[in-house]
């Protein structure tokens, strides 16, 4: 699949060299780059400029609304008739205002995004099935689970998901992440697990059938050692050998 | 009254009224159904239902009612009808059967929404409609798809109709930049309705025949592609908002031309600046609802940006109407007070899609019900004010009678209340991560309480609608007279008796060279 | 600007207000279309599916029936730019599907996909034929009309309409001859496709075909509209070019 779709972004991928070359920059270097805070930083940067834009002109409303209110002396309105210029100014200003603030906040976001899709590669890769309803991991040792995800802390997970029925979605709203998964695609997302001994909730966010509601999972956050012990056990416990469907297909599939 | 040349009406003013009656009866069923998802989600677990099916039909019923029985036929049904051809001062529109078709169509629409109660296994595909559930699912999706289909063919057709009607019927001397504001406005949506209703219609159709007759667009083990479905849906359902924004924004500038007795600032801008300029955008922009569905990187960052400039033609029609407060004379019937209202809420919706728009951040909002809350702030809200707004404004064109004044300003001031306790608590508890769709949220039951307020907060708000919705009612019926052109406008529609008889004017009028829809009328 | 003075005199409620029944008629008739679907296909119940369906097809054939003869000749010359404007809409339809098609069939690995047997390539020239010449002989009918030859007109109408049913029937016999293969809309990705594509091709040509039967049965009590005629026609054209796009997308490529 996706023959001529990965050509495309090839092409346009030329076109956008300023910026492809951008991210790259942003994307190499050591430091994990987590997105969960950059996030954090983004939003807090956004609601500030929307809030000032929306106080500003809701100041003005209401001082006009209040100025020209009608009055004795005050019958009928005498609003300006503009004059050629000042009407083309009254377009081009605030489109040049209106357009800035976007690409300020078009950059900060397509910069945050990158750090989004582009994933340490030092990670721990697992495969994820979703199903009516239900989250099956499985792990590179061929350990499975369902409905609960441990971790290590301090090492990026990076999930590559596939589904076998209706689409789904794998959201940590602690990790601000999600993506859908469906059949036919694999998907993937990851995150940076920080606090030991942490639950973190993972709930279906795509309308995926009845019990949609009460699709659920859970990340729990181990220490590296806990970690370790944990997965060594179990996978000899399970058998290293088992090949999901997931992973059969992820390992012919592309990320888009 | 004669019951036969209601029904069967091929009059431009009895069609719109027939639509205005179904879209509020529209408006009615879907919101007794938000009151019942508000029910239901008062409590952690089952609350009024132990099934979450029904919850789900309440929701598919809520969201499919609202957008393609209530908003979108109120504004380009009941207003488009009744009013363009007043304001051109035609006599009708180019082809009246063809309107009465479209308004039975649209009932016909209505009718099959409203048989999600009775038939057995209803449509519990959401408003969306995506496979491979839509396709799986034990609930009937044909009634989704022929609902969508129908609704859709009853738009297209009134969109030719009323697109003819402008380019030929303006009486004489109405030149193109002498054009009502909401003039502009509805043809830009009809516009894009033409344009991308065959979409959606496609759209909805593959659906039925993947599960009908065995095709397989959408089915992945033969080739078929899930995603495919959600580029052409949303390829219409993006510009669909603004085939409601549009008249909407439209209606709000007669008011508050009218009301503030003033010009409008500069409409050169607002109409080849704004109007123009949304319609041109808003074909752009429809990856931004599947930021989080897996969608390839090089169609979103063209998207994010043509996302984030639909600011800017819709800025400049926020200016526009800020501009016409400026220097005028301002009054506050019941109209300008909603129409008011959407000034400031749509502000507050416009400017949360912008968080939004920014691929990165919807990662963590999208299917959040900080999307409900950004939604329903410019629709329910914005919309819904500004559909009320507009039928208090023509209420005495309509039906030659006024409202009650007190009660329309008590009704005004219940709704502000409700609506902002319902959706500013939906941002707020998204931001922090409550799943839209959930019929339990049990994984989150520390939002018990913000859902409480909600639920307050909608009896309040439902509270106020009724009220007005009472208004209109009594005021119909024995309300006190009124005159021709109680607001003192300049538009045309005000210039005929009220109600217009068939044919709208004795004499059609014409118009002067120095003629300007807005302003106070010369006394 | 005041034209309220003077006006009251003719808004007494007994002014005659135009009506027309034949679009309820026809609007009920489409409900019960969609309610015989739901009944086959949803529930299963086939015997009241066919009493619904035969009762909306007699609404809706009715309805245009009753449209047509009240209708006809009393058309303001609009109806050929509003024809414009509804093609606009048709056209969209067809570029979601190609668009569609185009999609997934680029990104498949193998085309055609396993199951597929090859497409007849000499009929759809001769479909191809048919349409074209229908599409000729319109024009013509409508040249004659324009001259005022009224007779012509009808003849050269039917003309079409014999083509048109041509087409239809090559593409019927075409369909059942693919299905006795055993390859029909569910076999696969091309069968899919093709089904789909031709037949909402062949439904854009019923409804260019119903629209000049209504059109003739008028004509022939003697109703002639010339911009009806134009309509038509231009209806007609444009159902003959996208033929020109499932040709050589569906079949030739
Ligand atoms: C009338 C309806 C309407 C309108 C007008 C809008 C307007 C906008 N919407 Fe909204 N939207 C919906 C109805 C609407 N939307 C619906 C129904 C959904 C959800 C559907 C579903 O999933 O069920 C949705 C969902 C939705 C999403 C997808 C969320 C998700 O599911 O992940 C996004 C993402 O970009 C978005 C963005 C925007 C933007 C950027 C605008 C812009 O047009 C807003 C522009 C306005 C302003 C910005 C304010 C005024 C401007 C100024 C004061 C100028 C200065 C401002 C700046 C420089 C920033 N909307
Ligand atoms: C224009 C569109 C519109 C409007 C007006 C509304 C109005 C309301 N909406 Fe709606 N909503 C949507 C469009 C709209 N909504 C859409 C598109 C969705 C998404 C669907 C999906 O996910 O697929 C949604 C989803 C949605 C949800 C999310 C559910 C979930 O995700 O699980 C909720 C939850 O509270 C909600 C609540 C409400 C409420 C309380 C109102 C209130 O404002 C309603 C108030 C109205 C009344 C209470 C009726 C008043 C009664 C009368 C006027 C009758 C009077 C008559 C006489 C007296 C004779 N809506
Ligand atoms: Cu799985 Cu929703
Ligand atoms: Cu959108």
């Amino acid at each position: 699949m996706h023959k001529t779709t990965k050509r495309i972004p090839l092409i346009l991928a030329g076109m956008l060299a300023a910026t492809a070359a951008w991210a790259e920059k942003t994307a190499s270097g050591s430091v994990i780059k987590d997105p969960a805070a950059g996030w954090d930083h983004l939003w807090r940067e956004v609601i500030i400029d929307i809030t000032i834009i929306g106080i500003l002109f809701a100041l003005m409303t209401a001082y006009f609304i209040w100025k020209y209110r009608r009055r004795p002396g005050n019958e009928v309105g005498n609003g300006p008739k503009l004059s050629a210029a000042a009407a083309v100014a009254w377009v081009v200003i605030p489109t040049f205002v209106f357009l800035s603030d976007d690409l300020y906040v078009a950059a900060n976001g397509w910069q945050l995004w990158n750090n989004y899709r582009e994933v340490p590669a030092d990670r721990l890769e697992i495969q994820l099935e979703t199903g009516m309803y239900s989250f099956d991991y499985t792990y590179p040792n061929g350990v499975r689970t369902q409905n609960e995800l441990k971790v290590p802390a301090g090492k990026p997970v990076l999930l590559r998901m596939t589904s076998r029925d209706t689409l789904h979605n794998h959201f940590i709203p602690d990790f601000r992440v999600k993506e859908d998964s469906m059949p036919g695609r694999v998907t993937y997302l990851w995150f940076l697990p920080k606090e030991v001994g942490k639950e973190h909730v993972v709930t279906c966010a795509s309308y995926c059938g009845v019990m949609h509601s009460y699709m659920a999972s859970k990340i729990v956050v181990l220490a590296p050692e806990e970690f370790r012990a944990w997965y060594d056990q179990e996978g000899s416990k399970q058998g290293g050998s088992i090949k999901t469907v997931a992973e059969n297909k992820a390992a012919t599939a592309s990320k888009s | 009254m004669n019951l036969k040349e209601w029904i069967f009406t091929t009059d431009h003013k009895r069609v719109g009224v027939l639509y205005l009656i179904g879209s509020i009866a529209a408006f009615a069923v879907a919101g007794i159904l938000a009151l019942l998802m508000r029910a239901e989600l008062s409590t952690v677990g089952p609350t009024i239902t132990a099934n979450p099916t029904n919850y789900n039909v309440w929701l598919y019923g809520h969201g499919a009612m609202m957008i393609l029985g209530f908003q979108i036929p109120a504004l380009t049904g009941f207003f488009a009808n009744y009013c363009i051809p007043l304001m051109i001062g035609a006599k009708d529109v180019a082809f009246p059967r063809v309107n009465a078709l479209s308004v039975w169509l649209f009932y016909v629409g209505i009718i099959l929404a409203l048989l999600t109660f009775v038939m057995p296994d209803p449509p519990d595909v959401m408003w969306t409609g995506y496979p491979p559930y839509s396709t799986i699912t034990t609930g009937n999706t044909a009634m989704y798809t022929f609902t969508v289909l129908i609704l859709g063919f009853a738009s297209i057709i009134g969109g030719v109709n009323f697109l003819t009607t402008v380019a030929y019927m303006r009486a004489p001397g109405l030149t193109w930049n002498k054009l009502n504001i909401f003039v502009w406005c509805t043809l830009g949506a009809f516009v894009l309705q033409l344009i991308f209703v065959p979409v959606l219609g496609t759209a909805v159709t593959l659906i039925s025949l993947d599960k009908y007759l065995g095709t397989h667009f959408f089915d992945p083990t033969q080739g078929g592609d899930v995603l495919t479905y959600q580029n052409l849906f949303w390829f219409y359902s993006h510009p669909a908002v603004y085939v409601i924004f549009l008249p909407f924004i439209g209606v709000i500038y007669e008011i508050v031309a009218t009301f503030s007795r003033n010009r409008v600032f500069n409409y050169k801008m607002v109409v080849y600046g704004g109007v123009f300029g949304v319609v041109a955008l808003s074909g752009e922009v429809w990856v931004h609802h599947l930021y989080v569905s897996g969608m390839a990187d090089w169609l979103r960052i063209g998207q994010m940006i043509t996302t984030l400039m639909i600011s800017v033609p819709v800025g400049l029609l926020v200016i526009g109407l800020v501009g016409t407060l400026y220097k005028g004379s301002i009054s506050f019937e019941t109209p300008m007070l909603y129409a008011l209202g959407v000034l400031f809420l749509f502000l507050i919706g416009g400017l949360t899609g912008i968080p939004l728009a920014v691929t990165s951040l919807t990662v963590h909002l999208a299917r959040t019900y900080y999307v409900v809350g950004h939604f329903h702030y410019v629709m329910a809200v914005a919309g819904t004010f500004a559909i009320f707004a507009g039928v208090y404004y023509w209420f005495p064109k309509v039906t030659g009678r006024m409202y009650n004044e007190f009660w329309g300003k008590v009704g005004f001031w219940i709704t502000f209340i409700g609506t902002n306790l319902v959706f500013w608590t939906m941002m707020d508890i998204g931001v922090k991560g409550m799943p839209r769709r959930y019929y339990d949220y049990s994984h989150f039951s520390q939002f018990e309480g913000a859902h409480q307020l909600m639920t307050l907060g909608a009896v309040i708000l439902g509270v106020g609608f009724v009220i007005a919705v009472l208004n209109w009612i009594i005021g119909a019926a024995r309300g006190p007279k009124a005159p021709d052109n109680p607001w003192n406008s300049n538009s045309l529609e005000w210039s005929t008796v009220s109600p217009p008889p068939h044919g709208n004017w004795p004499v059609p009028p014409s118009v002067g060279a120095d003629w300007y829809p807005y302003g106070a009328a010369k006394k | 600007m005041a034209h309220h003075e003077g006006a009251h005199g003719v808004a007494d409620g007994h002014a005659h207000w135009d009506t027309s029944v034949w679009p309820f008629v026809i609007s009920f008739g489409i409900l019960a279309l969609v309610i015989a679907f739901s009944l086959h296909f949803v529930y299963h119940q086939d015997f009241a599916s066919v009493l619904t369906l035969g009762l909306g097809l007699i609404m809706i054939v009715s309805g245009v029936a009753g449209w047509t003869s009240e209708a006809m000749g009393k058309g303001d010359g609009m109806s050929y730019s509003a024809m414009g404007w509804f093609i606009l809409a048709e056209a969209m339809i067809f570029v979601a599907m190609f668009v569609t098609y185009w999609y997934l069939r680029l990104n498949t690995d193998v085309w055609p996909p396993a199951g597929s047997v090859d497409l007849p390539k000499a009929m759809p020239l001769m479909m191809t034929f048919v349409l074209v010449s229908s599409s000729l002989t319109i024009h013509y009918a409508e040249h004659l009309l324009h001259q005022g030859n009224r007779g012509g007109y009808v003849n050269w109408l039917m003309a079409t309409i014999v083509l048109g049913f041509c087409f239809l029937g090559m593409s019927a016999y075409e369909w059942s001859h693919l299905m006795h293969e055993g390859f029909n809309i569910g076999t696969n990705l091309l069968g899919t496709v093709f089904f789909s594509i031709t037949g909402l091709h062949g439904s854009h040509v019923v409804v260019g075909l119903a629209i000049f039967l209504a059109g003739l049965v008028s004509a022939l009590r003697g109703n002639v509209d010339e911009g009806f005629a134009r309509t038509a026609g231009l209806y007609w054209h444009f159902v003959d070019i996208i033929w020109f796009f499932v040709v050589s997308q569906v079949y030739y490529w």
